[in-house]
C-alpha cells in the first residue's frame, strides 16, 4: 500500500518536471517543428564531398523564389510585374530582389575581352583545325563590309574573325533569359514573361517565415492581376512546397488526433458509462505524448512535423494499457483491491509494453533520421503512458468505480460463438485454401521505391515547376556530374574530357546543354593550345591578315599593329579572376572549391529527360575523378534496400518476441504470435489483390502490427477461459481505437503515411477477428 | 542571365539602325511615306579604328511591311542579310554564314518585333530604347538617337538619321571608334520595286 503511494508520488514529481519542461519549450523557447522533408532522409556519410556537392546545389536553390509574370503583350507583362514587385519592395526585411544592374552588365564583358584570344567554342576550334586560310580571310572581309553582320563586340580590329563574338553568343545560349527594358525577359510561343528572381532573407523552411511570405505573395499576385487582368503567374520555390507540406501535415495531425480521440471517448462511454475512465485514459495518453516530446527534444534538439503526425497515431496504442487495466477491473471481484489486481496483471502488461517497444525499435534501425525520431518518440510515449497506468491507476480506480454497459454484454457474448481452431479436416482445408489464396495474392505484389512516396506536392505546384523549368531550360539540381581533382587545373581538364563526351550526347539530342566552370574558364592547357592554334592559323605572316591588308589598302605596319593588339589579349584567364568578377555570379555554385586537398566542381545538365539519364551517366565511365550523382535514384535505392532489409528485421523480431514470450507461455507461445503472423500474411495478400505496390512503409507497418497484435494475443492467453470476457473486451476496444487512429492515417495524402495506415487498418482488424480462434483448447476443455 | 546583354544589345541596335521611321516626332511621322514594299540602293562607307582608308561597299536593300528586311551587299563581296519574324540569316553566296533562330535566341523575335512595329510607324517601342533629338524643316528632318541604357550606348554609340519622305542616310558612331555611314538612293516603292531574285529570298 505505502509502496503504491510512494510510486504514485514519485510519478507525480516526474510528471511535474515534464509539464515544466513542456511549458518551457512551447512558451519560453517557442519551438517550431521542422518541416524540411530532406531532414527525413539519410545523411550521405560515406562520401563527404558528394554530400557537400548536394547540399551546395540544394542550398543554392532553397532560398530562391522565382516568379514569372506573363502576358501576350510585353507591356501588359511588365506592368503586372512592376505591380508585383512594388508590393514586395516594401518588405526588404524579407525579400532581396536581384536588380537588373547596368553596371555589372557593363563590367562582365571587360574581363573576357582581356583574355579573348584563349576563348573559343568547340566548333571554332574544329574550324581552325580544318578550314584553310581563305575561309578566315572571307569571314573577316564579310565582317569588314557588313553593316550589321551579327553580334559585334567592340571595334572590328579587336575581333576581326568574329571568334570572340561567337564565344559570347554560345555563352548566351546557356540561358534563354534576356535583359529587356530593365527587366529580365523570357518567352514561349504564346506569352512573354518578366522573370523576377527573389531571394528570401528568412529561412524558407521555417513555418513563421512561411506564414509571413505566402500572404505577401498572394497580395503581390492580386496586385499583378489588378494591373493586367489576363496575366499568367508562375511561381516556384522551395518555400511554396514547404508551406504546402507543413499546412498539409499540421492539418492531418489535427484531423487524425481529434478523430482518434473522439472515437476513444465514444467507445469508453459505451463500455463503462462513466467519464472517469475516459479522463484517466486521456491522462495516460497525454502524459505519454508530453513525455515523448520532452525527451525527444532533449535527445535530438529538434522535432520534425512528421514525427508529430506519426505520433498522433500513437494514441491508438498508448491506450491499450489503460483499457486492459479498466476491463480487468470491471470483471474482477470487488473484494480484490486495485493494487493487488495490478500485481496480477503486471506480467501481461509488461510483456505488451516490451513487445510494442521492440516493434518500434525496429523502425529505429533504419538509417532514416526521421524514422529514428518517430521510433524513439513512439517508444517513449508508450513507456510514459504505461508508467502512468502502473503508478496511478490502482490508486485512482477503486474496486467499485466501474459499471459495464449493455454493449459490453452483447459483444462479450459473441466470444462464445466464435470458431475455435482444432486439429481437424475443416482446419486443414481452411489452411490449404488460405495458403493458396495468400500465396497468389502476395505473388501479385509489385514494389515501389519512388521518392515521391515521401512527399506529394499538389498538382498546381508541380505544373508551375514543370512550366518554369521548360521556360528557363534550367538544369536539374538532383542529377549532375561531380568532378574532382588534386588541383584547379586537374578539375578543369577533367571537365573538358567529360564535356567532349557530352557534346556527342547533345548532338544525339539526349541533352540540350551543360553548365560548367570550364565553359567560362578553360583549363590552362586548353587556353595555351587555342592561343597557339590562333597564332598559327590566323596570325602567321602568310595568314589571312595579309589578304585583309591587301583588300583594305593597308601595309605591313598595320598587320603588325593588329597582330600585336590581338596577342595582347592572349594572357590566360584564371579561375580566381573569374570567381572575383561579377560575371561569375550565376555560376559560382558550380565550383565547390578545395577541401582536404581535393578540388571539386559540378557539371550541371540542361534538358535531361529521365529516359536519357541511363545513357548520359555512361559519360563518366572510365574518366578519372568524374562521378555521376543522381540523388533521386539514390534515395529510391535506399528506400528499396531498406524495404528488403526491414522485411528481415520483421522476421527477426518475430523470433525475438517468441523467445521473450516463451519463458511465460511455453507451449502456448505460438498461439500468441500466430494471429498477428497470419494477419500480416493476409494483409499482404489483400494488398496484392488490390494491385498495390509494396513499399518500405507497408513493411514498417507490419513491424508495428507485430507490437500491437502481440498485445491482443497476450491479453487472450492471460485469460484462456472462454467464459471470461475481459480480454476479449480489452482486445475489442483497443483494436477499435487502433483502427480508428490508423484508419484515419490512411486518409493522409502522403502516400507513405497512407500505405502505413492502410496496412495497420487491415492488419489490426484481421488480428482482432483471428485472435479468438487461437484460444487454448486443452485448458478450456479442462474448465468445462 | 546578364551575359548576353552586349551581344544582344549590339544586335538589336544594328537592326534598328536601318529602320527609317525612328523618330519620336509626329511631324516626321507625318512626313514619311509608309509603303508596304520599298527597295533601293545603298552606299556604305566604314571608317574603322586603326585603318587609314575608309572601306566602301554598295548594294540593294528591301523593306517589306509584315515580312522583314533584305540587305544585299553586292560590292566588293556579295553577301545577303535577311531579317524575318523567326530568324536572322546571313548568306555569303549560297553558304549560310550565320543564323540566329528565334527558338534558340528568343531575342531575335524581340528585335524583329521592334523592327516591325517601327515599320508600322509605332514609335512607342523606339522611345523606350532611345533618347531622340531632332529637327524638322519643310521637306527634311534630322534625328540623332542615343541609347537610354548605358550598356547599349557603350556597345554601339549613337545613330544619326537624315531623311524626308524616306530616310536618306544613317551614320552609326560606335564608342570603339568604328563609324559606318550609309546613304540611300534610287528608292522605289510598290509591287514592282522588288526584283524576282529578291522576292525569292523572302
Amino acid at each position: 500500500m505505502t509502496r503504491t503511494r510512494q510510486l504514485a508520488l514519485l510519478w507525480i514529481l516526474a510528471v511535474c518536471l515534464l509539464l515544466g519542461h513542456n511549458v518551457y519549450l512551447w512558451a519560453v523557447k517557442r519551438i517550431v517543428p521542422d518541416t524540411d522533408i530532406m531532414a527525413l532522409l539519410p545523411v550521405q556519410e560515406r562520401d563527404p564531398v558528394l554530400q557537400a556537392s548536394f547540399s551546395h546545389m540544394v542550398d543554392a536553390a532553397q532560398q530562391r523564389l522565382i516568379v514569372l509574370v506573363g502576358a501576350e503583350d510585353w507591356q501588359d507583362a511588365t506592368r503586372a510585374a512592376d505591380a508585383y514587385s512594388a508590393v514586395l519592395a516594401g518588405r526588404n526585411d524579407i525579400f532581396e530582389a536581384t536588380p537588373v544592374n547596368e553596371k555589372t552588365q557593363n563590367d562582365w564583358l571587360s574581363l573576357f575581352q582581356q583574355h579573348r584570344l584563349a576563348l573559343l567554342t568547340a566548333q571554332q576550334e574544329a574550324q581552325l583545325h580544318q578550314q584553310p586560310s581563305q575561309f578566315w580571310l572571307e569571314a573577316a572581309l564579310a565582317k569588314l563590309y557588313a553593316p550589321f553582320g551579327g553580334p559585334k563586340l567592340g571595334a572590328w580590329q579587336d575581333d576581326p574573325f568574329g571568334l570572340f563574338a561567337g564565344w559570347v553568343q554560345e555563352r548566351a545560349l546557356e540561358t534563354p533569359v534576356r535583359p529587356r527594358d530593365g527587366h529580365l525577359f523570357v518567352a514561349d510561343d504564346k506569352r512573354q514573361y518578366v522573370l523576377l528572381p527573389l531571394t528570401l532573407k528568412v529561412p524558407a523552411l521555417s513555418m513563421t517565415a512561411q506564414d509571413t511570405v505566402l500572404p505577401l505573395l498572394k497580395q503581390a499576385a492580386d496586385a499583378a492581376r489588378k494591373a493586367s487582368p489576363k496575366v499568367e503567374l508562375i511561381q516556384a520555390g522551395v518555400i511554396l512546397h514547404a508551406a504546402n507540406a507543413s499546412g498539409q501535415a499540421s492539418g492531418e495531425a489535427s484531423t487524425i488526433g481529434i478523430g482518434s480521440l473522439l472515437g476513444i471517448i465514444l467507445l469508453m462511454w459505451f463500455a463503462f458509462h462513466s467519464f472517469k475512465p475516459i479522463s484517466l485514459i486521456l491522462l495516460s495518453i497525454g502524459i505519454g505524448c508530453l513525455g515523448a516530446l520532452s525527451v525527444c527534444w532533449m535527445l535530438f534538439g529538434h522535432i520534425h512535423l512528421m514525427t508529430l503526425v506519426f505520433g498522433a497515431s500513437l494514441i491508438g496504442v498508448a491506450q491499450d494499457y489503460g483499457i486492459y487495466f479498466l476491463c480487468n477491473r470491471l470483471a474482477a471481484d470487488e473484494q480484490l483491491d486495485s493494487p493487488a489486481l495490478l500485481k496480477r496483471l503486471l506480467p501481461g502488461l509488461g510483456l505488451t509494453l516490451l513487445a510494442a517497444v521492440i516493434g518500434y525499435m525496429g523502425l529505429g534501425l533504419t538509417p532514416f533520421p526521421g524514422l529514428r525520431q518517430m521510433a524513439v518518440f513512439s517508444a517513449l510515449g508508450l513507456v510514459f503512458a504505461w508508467l502512468t497506468v502502473v503508478c496511478w491507476f490502482p490508486l485512482l480506480i477503486g474496486s467499485r468505480t466501474l459499471k459495464s454497459g449493455g454493449l459490453v454484454r452483447v459483444y462479450g457474448a459473441a466470444l462464445q460463438r466464435w470458431p475455435l481452431l482444432r486439429l481437424n479436416r475443416t482446419t486443414l482445408i481452411a489452411a490449404v485454401v488460405f495458403i493458396l489464396a495468400a500465396g497468389y495474392g502476395i505473388s501479385r505484389l509489385g514494389a515501389n521505391d519512388d521518392i515521391r512516396l515521401l512527399q506529394n506536392p499538389p498538382k498546381h505546384l508541380i505544373d508551375d515547376q514543370i512550366k518554369l523549368s521548360k521556360l528557363l531550360d534550367a538544369p536539374t539540381p538532383v542529377q549532375y556530374f561531380l568532378v574532382r581533382g588534386d588541383s584547379v587545373q586537374a578539375v578543369l581538364e577533367r571537365e573538358e574530357h567529360l564535356k567532349a563526351r557530352l557534346d556527342s550526347l547533345i548532338e544525339a539530342k539526349r541533352l540540350s546543354g551543360y553548365q560548367a566552370m570550364s565553359n567560362w574558364v578553360p583549363s590552362a592547357h586548353a587556353q595555351a593550345a587555342r592561343r597557339a592554334l590562333i597564332e598559327e592559323k590566323l596570325l602567321s605572316d602568310d595568314g589571312p591578315l595579309k589578304g585583309i591588308a591587301a583588300q583594305a589598302g593597308e601595309d605591313a605596319q598595320w598587320i603588325a599593329a593588329t597582330r600585336n593588339g590581338l596577342l595582347a589579349a592572349g594572357t590566360p584567364l584564371t579561375l580566381e579572376a573569374f570567381l572575383q568578377s561579377p560575371a561569375s555570379e550565376p555560376w559560382r555554385h558550380l565550383w565547390l572549391g578545395e577541401s582536404k586537398g581535393v578540388y571539386a566542381s559540378i557539371v550541371a545538365l540542361r534538358g535531361l529527360s529521365s529516359a536519357a539519364a541511363p545513357q548520359v551517366l555512361l559519360a563518366a565511365e572510365g574518366l578519372d575523378g568524374v562521378q555521376w550523382v543522381d540523388k533521386v535514384a539514390e534515395i529510391s535505392s535506399v528506400l528499396g534496400r531498406y524495404r528488403a532489409y526491414m522485411s528481415w528485421v520483421v522476421a527477426a523480431a518475430y523470433i525475438v518476441v517468441f523467445g521473450l514470450l516463451f519463458r511465460r507461455y511455453r507451449g502456448r507461445t505460438w498461439r500468441v504470435l500466430a494471429p498477428t503472423a497470419l494477419a500480416s500474411v493476409a494483409t499482404l495478400a489483400i494488398l496484392g489483390y488490390a494491385s498495390q505496390n509494396l513499399q518500405l512503409f507497408h513493411v514498417l507497418a507490419l513491424m508495428l502490427l507485430l507490437g500491437v497484435g502481440v498485445d491482443y494475443g497476450i491479453f487472450m492467453q492471460e485469460h484462456p477461459d472462454r467464459r471470461d470476457h475481459t480480454p476479449w473486451l480489452a482486445v475489442g476496444m483497443s483494436a477499435a481505437n487502433t483502427i480508428l487512429s490508423f484508419g484515419l492515417l490512411g486518409l493522409s495524402s502522403t502516400p507513405a503515411l497512407q500505405a502505413f495506415g492502410l496496412t495497420m487498418l487491415l492488419g489490426t482488424a484481421l488480428v482482432w477477428l483471428i485472435v479468438p480462434c487461437f484460444g487454448s483448447i486443452i485448458r478450456e476443455s479442462k474448465h468445462e | 542571365m546578364n551575359k548576353t546583354k552586349f551581344a544582344i544589345a549590339a544586335l538589336s541596335l544594328l537592326a534598328l539602325g536601318q529602320v527609317q521611321a525612328a523618330v519620336p516626332a509626329a511631324k516626321i511621322q507625318a512626313m514619311l511615306a509608309k509603303p508596304s514594299v520599298m527597295c533601293g540602293r545603298f552606299d556604305q562607307t566604314k571608317n574603322l579604328a586603326g585603318m587609314k582608308k575608309p572601306l566602301a561597299a554598295e548594294g540593294r536593300f528591301c523593306v517589306v511591311a509584315g515580312k522583314g528586311v533584305l540587305w544585299r551587299t553586292l560590292k566588293p563581296f556579295p553577301s545577303t542579310l535577311r531579317l524575318t519574324r523567326d530568324e536572322i540569316v546571313n548568306y555569303q553566296g549560297d553558304r549560310v554564314a550565320m543564323r540566329l533562330d528565334a527558338k534558340t535566341e528568343p531575342t531575335v523575335r524581340v528585335i524583329n518585333n521592334v523592327l516591325f512595329s517601327l515599320l508600322a510607324g509605332d514609335l512607342g517601342q523606339l522611345d523606350t530604347l532611345f533618347d531622340g533629338d531632332g529637327s524638322v524643316d519643310a521637306n527634311s528632318w534630322t534625328v540623332s538617337l542615343k541609347p537610354r541604357q548605358a550598356a547599349l550606348e557603350k556597345a554601339i554609340g549613337t545613330i544619326k538619321l537624315e531623311g524626308g519622305n524616306y530616310v536618306k542616310s544613317i551614320v552609326m558612331s560606335e564608342s570603339s571608334g568604328d563609324r559606318t555611314t550609309i546613304v540611300f538612293s534610287a528608292i522605289q516603292t510598290g509591287e514592282g520595286a522588288m526584283s524576282k531574285e529578291e522576292a525569292a529570298l523572302f
